[in-house]
């Protein structure tokens, strides 16, 4: 065998105990009826599960607000990460240290994020939620208790939390167009709009796709931030899919549905990251 | 005033701005640690106070928050030390593997690595539950390794490729083997790669919520689910909220000055090039 596949089985062996196992076992209890603490044990239900679950409107709502919160999150992170790309391209005194303070973020546990922002929206405490919105006159209005402005606010946060990922990406994209497609462009008259339509978006094709796609992946699996700041209330004003996917395997302990949830998202988000996935590994 | 000028106004004003939106929220976050109860419920909030050091006493000794912190910290080098004795030869290898076999390989730890967390912690919670290992920090790490794992191996994998060939191969000729090569004269010239890529491995075992929140209960939970549990109270203790999330930023304000030219790497799995 040759040394290279021997430095390599380890780490292939244990992923594969790690991850194959788990995954069959994951499609296969999807099929199954099961209540962890319910000593009668599982029996088989076949595709049970798949129906009572796309049939039940709490998997219609969850779907509808992963929609929503993920559409709103990844374009709005991806607009803002563009323009702020573009500002720290141009020459800025103390560009380092202000690119450090943007990136900050991505690197805060989610759970942090949603806190903060928890804290700022807060009705009780916070410097927005309490004393801004008396301010404005709108004191009676509660930023995390009223359906529509708590999913709003949550899209808020985790646009606050994400947007250093398209930032970076950008950044990196932009220093790689070369300067003389710039300097041509000036030298025939471009303006900066024109410039920006004919060279630098066509150039960006690639790292807006790896960002919409990575962004995307990203909210599909949203939990920490929401979980924190609504716990995907009020009602379900904020219950994405893995919020559902919990309280229905880890509150009501009903596994085989749990599973069901699993193997959907699993499949969604390898639906949406193949094409990642193949220009990465070529 | 000239337009060059008024650019520049411009472009500076709103870096200035976005500045100032990533850094307030955080900026009154560790502000208001240092406050009691009473000066977190003044309304207007007061920016002049007097500072008290009462919440972070409150945390340091009392028992289950510190052990929160101790769990992270086990949990996280746990999970930093297993993936890098196994993704070390691994990234090695699959750098200078240049066939079907490696690049099937990578595909294979990619899409684990991309995998949403929800469709691994079912199975893992099933598992642990039968094994009698919920609230373990031993099931949080061992499921950690899933993701930390292909994370470590492809970060070093593309840094590895980063250095020459040539480094090697003077070794190679002289009749050492490709182990004695990685021993010899990769690891001492990829130290600072591989301290960036175990920074980022840790900063994520740190941060993760979903799986350790599932997977413990109370003797094992980790810093962010400690928060999530206290933030869930009715009678919501702001005041140590605020200490305990200072606390658990510091490894993000610690990492970001040292890894910040790698994180774009370790986001992107090298989707983009630097």
């Amino acid at each position: 065998m040759r040394e290279e596949y021997k430095l390599l089985l380890p780490a292939v062996c244990v992923l594969a105990f790690l991850v194959a196992a788990p995954t069959f076992y994951l499609f296969y209890t999807s099929f199954l009826r099961w209540f962890l603490r319910d000593p009668t044990g599982p029996t088989f239900a076949g595709v049970e599960n798949y129906v009572k679950l796309l049939q039940s409107s709490d998997f219609a709502i969850s779907l509808t607000v992963t929609l929503i919160f993920s559409a709103a999150s990844v374009t709005f992170s991806l607009l803002l990460g563009l323009g702020l790309a573009l500002l720290f391209s141009e020459d800025l005194r103390g560009k380092r240290i202000m690119r450090t303070i943007i990136v900050l973020p991505i690197v805060l546990p989610p759970v942090v994020v949603g806190f903060t922002w928890k804290f700022l929206l807060s009705s009780e405490v916070g410097v927005i939620g309490a004393y801004f919105m008396r301010l404005i006159g709108l004191g009676n209005l509660s930023l995390l208790g009223d359906p529509t402005l708590a999913l709003v606010s949550v899209i808020i946060a985790d646009i606050w939390g994400k947007t250093p990922l398209p930032f970076l990406i950008f950044l990196a994209g932009l220093a790689g167009i070369p300067s003389i497609y710039y300097e041509s462009a000036k030298i025939d008259g471009a303006g900066s709009w024109q410039i920006f339509r004919s060279i630098t978006l066509p150039n960006m094709k690639k790292p807006i796709v790896v960002a919409a796609i990575l962004r995307t992946i990203d909210a599909f699996n949203s939990f920490d931030v929401i979980f924190v700041m609504t716990k995907g209330g009020p009602g379900m004003a904020t219950h994405t899919l893995p919020m559902l996917g919990w309280k229905v395997g880890f509150y009501y302990f009903d596994v085989g549905t749990a599973s069901a949830i699993g193997v959907i998202l699993l499949l969604i988000v390898m639906f949406l990251s193949m094409p990642l996935i193949r220009s990465i590994s070529r | 005033m000239p337009e060059s000028k008024l650019k520049l106004l411009v472009i500076y004003t709103l870096a200035i701005v976005a500045c100032f939106i990533v850094v307030f929220p955080i900026a009154w976050l560790v502000v208001s640690s240092f406050k009691t109860m009473f000066q977190i419920f003044q309304i207007p909030p007061q920016l002049i106070f007097q500072p008290t050091l009462d919440n972070y006493q409150r945390l340091f000794f009392g028992g289950q928050l510190m052990n929160a912190f101790t769990n992270s910290l086990i949990v996280s080098a746990i999970t930093v030390t297993v993936s890098l004795v196994l993704a070390v030869p691994a990234a090695y290898s699959l750098s200078r593997l240049n066939n079907a076999v490696g690049r099937n390989v990578g595909f294979w730890i990619i899409s684990v690595r991309m995998a949403p967390a929800f469709a691994v912690i079912v199975p893992y919670f099933i598992i642990m539950y039968y094994l009698k290992l919920i609230d373990t920090i031993w099931a949080v790490a061992i499921t950690y390794l899933v993701f930390a794992i292909p994370f470590t191996t492809w970060l070093l994998k593309i840094t590895f490729e980063e250095l020459p060939k040539e480094l090697e191969e003077s070794a190679l000729i002289d009749g050492a083997t490709k182990t004695a090569a990685l021993f010899r004269v990769i690891l001492p010239n990829a130290v600072p790669m591989i301290a960036s890529a175990s920074i980022l491995t840790f900063v994520l075992a740190w941060n993760e919520f979903l799986m350790a929140f599932i997977l413990t209960s109370r003797d094992a939970r980790t810093v962010p689910v400690l928060i999530t549990a206290l933030s869930g109270t009715h009678k919501l203790d702001w005041p140590i909220m605020a200490a305990i999330t200072t606390v658990s930023m510091i490894p993000a304000f610690l990492f970001i000055t040292f890894v910040q030219r790698y994180l774009i790497k370790g986001l992107t799995m090298g989707a983009v090039k630097t």
